[in-house]
């Protein structure tokens, strides 16, 4: 009734699905008992952003790169407020790759539920400098300290100092500026 | 009173039993998977969330609340007259021709309360469960009767004790082998599970049932499975011969668990057929199956 | 004379009252501007004579630039390395422009994507249904319109109906079908009507974009661009890389960035990988469709090594985050490269296993022969792109016809198949896998030392900039119009799936219904990339709370209206 190419072809057939099966049960279970079972991510893994507070300059570099603009800045009363909100964070590390000082970090941390939205947020306040002229916070202290740090080049013989348009915000500076140069036109 | 004992086993151990043997094949499954998979006991769990689930009593109509019911207790009926130890509980001249009807009707309840949901999904899930019964109950009836030839009356008892007794035979073989194949559709198992519980068309016939109804589908389809794993080990392979009652039931639910292993394991390295493939190969089989009836026939 | 300068002097020629303006800012890219009225015949000459693939057409509104609106159609030269745009201008108190549908099918979508977010209508289009905007969205709202903020909530609609066709002539005695919008084997969402007599599929149709993110608006208005790869890369789960790094060369070539060379060599290095990964992934699905969960989980087993791979070198399993206009973030390692290579090697083994028990599969075989067939006719007249058209015979591979990145560097053989059925496909995969797995070992041990990141500066407005990519699914193009203040003016995406999407109902026809997942998952389909899908909408802080009593209503009421 059955040719014998047929049942050849069975054989052949019912011959791979043993191999079939033995590829299966060879490889045994391969599934990990996580949750039941910690399971860390690997090193340089891109999880939960921080900011360290210690470190932070409020310079805003990361809120301006930010894809999902979740980094919010803003000034109030003498004080400036970094705000990282990582409930829509894309864990691009975008931060941490352009902030100078290194107070933006991705943690390796990934499991992040939580029953609170409000968990989400981590926020660093810092003090801001008064300008001298007007009275208006411009920078916070740290950076104005890091930038009167920096301004001479280590290898300058003869320290150079900080010039007084430092402690001065954006506006007076132009003023100042426009007006000592106004002077020396004059002098002329 | 042996039958009376038999019988009550018999119910308690398909009730009981069809959602271990179903977490067995599970675990086999995982196993072939190369994955974890759940505990043996997961099926009871299943069940026991599909009881208390609130039913979205989606459809009203009586044939679609009734079905589930009469299939199950198709299927409990059917346990009765299935041979535990040689022992058939319910038995009387002619009981082999009434089981295959009794088995029949799990499926035809199916379909009637597939028909009654309304859902198209459920059409064409029992359009090919129609046609699948068409091919596959033909092959359980020829092997069946091949069996009656050869022991010479229509008593399933008489059956098994032929069989186990009887010389070996080519045609009992030949019924051995076709019944085997017809048990994976039988028991919606892949390559042919095309008619219930697919993904392809979101469950079939089942896909309008939730709740306790749906529980009282899925415990049904277990208990066919394990009661069908039980005919054919009592039926076609009762070797060995042992002599107290209790040890010749623990024999067969050994073979019934080797059973389920080797069905599930087909079930795993096949993808499934299309009906129209599924139909092709089971008219081979009623080929091959009655050539073991007329092997029969004439008395080999 | 170059290729380019072939084409224009040809078209110069035949067309001498069309053509506008002519530019080819790159020695393989030529833009031309012509006349609104005269698409048509041109549309013909490049389609039929000089056998032009259409790739995308990208509407743009730059009414407050220049007045007026600018609808282009990008084509490829396949076997001549050229990309060709054809621009037209359409004046704002005009919009429309005559439709090419009749000449290019493949232009179907296009042209629907046009007037729903543009409101420039395709004249004589045979099928001007609405494609992209959701069903309730109000008629006269045209999204990418600058003067509609990216922001915008339409008005509450509660009562709306999908536009799917009604059963045509030939199809009056079938039962309806409807497959979606959630439907639990493909588990994306997607709606396709099919028109069925018993098993038999005798029509189609289909309404997507249910995950339609607006994207495109939220670029041009509110994203920068070292902000938008890692948009770009959460386009598709599967081929993301390669989207950020088309985008990312859309930009260097319109900017006129020079990429180092070892940063080309690590994006077409990952790409392969991912490229590993996606095919590896689908063989998976494919089981998984046809009710073979055992490949799935065993496909997904041997790629699983990779996901851990990509994981050390980006630092995530699957958004890499790696691309930037300019170059790559993260650099490759001695030590990573030698995990590569070892990773590799131990998959190559696995993998050859698991194809060559699947190839010899006579059931799987059964199930995929001659089932989901599209002719190579419709093939190209679809202009659809990747395995399924190698599978059809249409040779065309980005990799080779218009290579990026490293690829020019590399040998390796396009697979191609002949008889154009779900099975031609998956060998198709297959071979793409083993080819990838020895152009990953060449790209290794050719890795030149260097920088990685170009210097950028101000990106200059108002230059074009197209990028085109082999993505595992088939071709991917990003077009880019910079603007002023560092700001991208116009970014269109064209993921692979977009053309294959209108080839499935010509792969449905005279199928079953059985057949149904598996063709529409031979194409490979990425509902995400095609869709580009929904922003969350900060602004209202207002939760919108539904009793599950409302929803279960709801969703009875939809199950009524669908029927």
């Amino acid at each position: 009734m059955r040719g014998e190419g047929a049942v050849r072809g069975e054989v052949g057939e019912m011959i791979s699905k043993i191999k079939e099966a033995l590829i299966c049960l060879r490889a045994g279970r391969v599934t990990f008992r996580y949750p039941l079972a910690p399971m860390p991510a690997p090193k340089r893994f891109r999880g939960r952003p921080t900011i360290d507070g210690s470190k932070c300059l409020g310079c805003g570099a990361c809120a301006s790169v930010c894809p999902p603009r979740m980094i919010s800045m803003h000034d109030a009363d003498r004080r400036r407020t970094v705000e990282l909100n990582y409930s829509r964070c894309t864990y691009c590390a975008r931060c941490q790759e352009i902030c100078p000082v290194g107070s933006m970090t991705c943690t390796e941390d990934f499991e992040l539920a939580t029953k609170g939205r409000e968990n989400y947020s981590v926020a660093v306040e810092l003090e801001m400098v008064p300008c001298r002229d007007c009275g208006t916070p411009f920078m916070t202290q740290r950076m104005l300290k890091k930038m009167i740090a920096e301004f001479c080049p280590p290898w300058m013989e003869k320290r150079l100092q900080a010039p007084e348009w430092f402690w001065l915000c954006p506006d007076c500076r132009i003023q100042s500026t426009g007006l000592t140069m106004e002077r020396n036109i004059r002098n002329e | 009173m042996q039958n009376l004992a038999v019988g009550v086993f018999n119910i308690l151990f398909v009730l009981l039993a069809a959602p271990l043997l179903d977490g067995v094949m599970r675990q086999v499954k995982a196993r072939i998977h190369s994955r974890q998979g759940p505990s043996i006991l997961q099926t009871y769990f299943d069940l026991g969330k599909l009881m208390v689930k609130e039913d979205q009593r989606a459809v009203n109509n009586t044939i679609f609340s009734l079905a589930p019911i009469v299939g199950f207790a198709a299927v409990l009926l059917a346990a009765l007259f299935i041979p535990m130890g040689g022992v058939v509980p319910l038995g009387f001249a002619g009981d082999a021709l009434v089981l295959l009807y009794v088995l029949t009707m799990g499926p035809i309840c199916l379909c009637l309360g597939g028909m009654a949901s309304g859902s198209p999904y459920a059409y064409v899930g029992v359009n090919r469960e129609i046609m699948m019964l068409m091919l596959v109950e033909p092959v359980i009836a020829i092997s069946l009767i091949a069996s009656a030839v050869k022991a010479h009356s229509l008593m399933l008892s008489d059956c098994v004790r032929q069989s186990l007794t009887g010389t070996p035979s080519s045609s009992l073989l030949i019924c051995a082998v076709a019944f085997f194949l017809a048990l994976q559709p039988e028991m919606a198992k892949i390559p042919f599970d095309l008619s219930e519980a697919e993904q392809e068309i979101m469950e079939g016939p089942l896909v309008e049932y939730s709740g306790r109804k749906l529980a009282l589908l899925k415990w049904s389809f277990y208990c066919k499975q394990i009661v069908l794993l039980t005919l054919f080990v009592e039926w076609f392979v009762p070797w060995p011969a042992v002599g107290s009652l209790p040890l010749r039931i623990v024999l067969t639910l050994v073979k019934v668990l080797f059973g389920a292993v080797l069905v599930e394991v087909i079930a795993q390295v096949f993808p499934r057929l299309k009906i129209a493939q599924s139909m092709r190969y089971f008219v081979s089989v009623i080929a091959f199956a009655l050539t073991g009836l007329m092997l029969a026939v004439i008395g080999l | 004379m170059t290729t380019a300068e072939n084409v224009l002097s040809g078209i110069q020629e035949k067309f001498p009252a069309t053509l506008l303006k002519a530019q080819q800012p790159q020695t393989d890219r030529l833009y031309l501007t012509v006349k609104r009225e005269e698409i048509r015949p041109l549309t013909d000459y490049l389609f039929n004579t000089l056998h032009a693939r259409l790739i995308m057409s990208v509407g743009t509104d730059k009414t407050p630039i220049d007045g007026n609106y600018e609808v282009s159609y990008i084509y490829s030269l396949d076997s001549r390395n050229l990309i060709l745009l054809v621009k037209e201008l359409v004046p704002p108190n005009d919009p429309q422009v005559p439709s090419v549908t009749n000449i290019i099918p493949g232009a179907n979508w296009h042209e629907r994507e046009v007037y729903d977010l543009l409101g420039i209508k395709a004249e004589g289009h045979p099928d001007p249904r609405r494609l992209v905007v959701s069903d309730d969205w109000p008629e006269d709202v045209y999204p990418l319109r600058k003067d509609v903020p990216y922001n915008f909530r339409p008005p509450i609609v509660r009562e709306v109906k999908p536009p799917l066709r009604e059963p045509n002539e030939n199809e009056k005695k079938a039962t309806i079908l409807s497959v979606g919008p959630f439907f639990p084997t493909l588990e994306e969402p997607a709606y396709f009507r099919l028109f069925v007599e018993g098993e038999q599929i005798v029509g189609s149709d289909y309404r997507g974009f249910f995950a339609h993110r607006g994207i495109e608006k939220l670029t041009d208005t509110v994203l920068d661009y070292n902000q938008i790869p890692f948009m770009a890369e959460r386009i598709c789960g599967i081929c993301g890389f390669v989207h950020s790094a088309c985008y990312c060369m859309a930009v260097e070539q319109a900017a006129g960035i020079e990429v180092p060379p070892r940063a080309q060599y690590i994006r077409s290095i990952m790409m392969e990988l991912e490229r590993v990964h996606s095919h590896l992934l689908w063989l998976g699905l494919a089981g998984h469709y046809l009710g073979f969960d055992t490949v799935l989980m065993q496909a997904w087993r041997i790629r699983e090594p990779v996901m851990w791979l990509v994981e050390a070198i980006t630092g995530n399993r699957k958004t890499y985050g790696l691309n930037l206009p300019g170059g790559v973030r993260r650099d490759l390692t001695p030590e990573l490269c030698d995990q590569i290579l070892q990773t590799i090697e131990k998959m190559e083994k696995e993998t050859r296993e698991l194809v060559g028990a699947a190839v010899e599969d006579h059931t799987l075989k059964m199930r995929l022969e001659n089932v989901g067939r599209l002719s190579p006719e419709d093939a190209r007249k679809i202009c659809v792109v990747g395995p399924t058209a190698r599978a059809s015979g249409v040779d065309i591979d980005t990799r080779k016809d218009h290579p990026y990145c490293a690829f020019p560097e590399v040998k390796f053989k396009s697979a191609l198949q002949q008889s154009c059925d779900i099975w031609a496909r998956t060998l198709i995969r297959a071979e793409e896998t083993f080819t990838s797995f020895d152009l990953i070992r060449q790209l290794i041990a050719k890795l030149p030392p260097g920088e990685l990141m170009a210097n950028v500066g101000n990106i200059p407005p108002w230059r074009e900039g197209i990028g085109i990519a082999e993505a595992p699914r088939g071709e991917v193009a990003h077009y880019i119009l910079t603007g002023l203040d560092n700001r991208p003016y116009r970014w269109r995406v064209r993921a692979a799936t977009y053309p294959q999407l209108q080839a499935v109902p010509r792969m449905l026809e005279g199928m079953q219904v059985a057949d149904f997942p598996i063709i529409v998952g031979s194409i490979d389909p990425c509902f995400s990339c095609t869709e580009r899908v929904v922003t969350v909408d900060r602004a209202t802080k207002t939760p919108r709370i539904y009793t599950k009593k409302d929803l279960l209503a709801m969703s009875r009421q939809r199950t009524q209206a669908l029927r």
